[in-house]
């Protein structure tokens, strides 16, 4: 595992045959957001406060707040994503950009930034005692020795 | 991805969770589990098929004994909040996709 506290992404691009207002549509209308993603009460302005939530799992509450950081109709939403216990957030930004394609469709681009690799145990920790048998078994993996 | 929900599905149950955070303190047989837990062998025995089904944890057999650890790359698939995303969202842009077809322009 990287010691280093730097933070890393995801990025994911796709070429969408769809123009870019009814990609906006989908990324920003709650009821159709919500049938890709999850229940949300999204408002694409800029300052707003809203969550996604899902059925809670053992590892997660199935709450992530957010709160958008930029939107510009069309082309451009950004929005804070944070998540997992309040001991060990995960607090990341994800960011959509839309650009129009010659054929008329969309370069649809997702950034899933901000991961830091303290972010590892968050996932872990969602539940008492979680973290600290993880942290046990990474030891144990780290030092590549049966168990014991 | 798909190992991962078994190892999700695996560790939603309470019971199976506190056994395979008490296989981390070390092997163990069945029966120890079965005294530590207050549960009947067989469910102590369905629990850690579907531990060892989802690649969490090991056996080993010894004379009529068989003991139990947890499998050392068990949790590998939790490990990493990036990997996770980069699976959780390929799966949900791929439902977008699905939604824009059905859409009106």
């Amino acid at each position: 595992m990287n010691a280093k506290a730097e933070a890393q992404s995801i990025s994911i691009e796709y070429d969408l045959p769809h123009a870019p207002a009814k990609v906006w549509r989908a990324l920003t209308d709650p009821k159709l957001l919500a049938t890709w993603l999850m229940d949300n009460d999204m408002r694409p302005l800029v300052g707003q406060s809203f969550t996604f939530k899902q059925q809670p799992t053992p590892w997660w509450d199935g709450i992530v707040r957010c709160k958008v950081l930029e939107s510009d109709p069309h082309k451009r939403l950004r929005y804070s994503w944070q998540s997992g216990p309040a001991s060990s957030p995960l607090d990341t930004m994800v960011t959509w950009t839309l650009t129009p394609t010659p054929s008329g469709g969309t370069r649809l681009t997702l950034e899933h930034s901000g991961f830091v690799p303290t972010n590892a145990a968050a996932f872990e920790g969602a539940r008492q005692g979680w973290r600290r048998m993880v942290g046990k078994l990474i030891e144990v993996l780290a030092r590549g020795e049966p168990m014991p | 991805m798909q190992r991962e929900d078994a190892v999700f599905r695996a560790l939603a149950d309470p019971s199976r969770r506190a056994i395979f955070e008490r296989l981390t303190r070390g092997e163990a047989p069945v029966k120890d589990l079965t005294a530590s837990f207050d549960i009947s062998q067989p469910a102590v025995s369905q629990h850690l098929a579907a531990l060892r089904s989802a690649g969490l944890v090991a056996e080993r057999r010894e004379g009529r004994l068989v003991y139990y650890r947890v499998a050392p790359n068990g949790l590998r698939p939790l490990v990493d909040w990036i990997a996770h995303y980069q699976a959780f969202w390929i799966e949900r842009i791929g439902r977008l996709q699905a939604l824009l077809k059905e859409m009106d322009e």
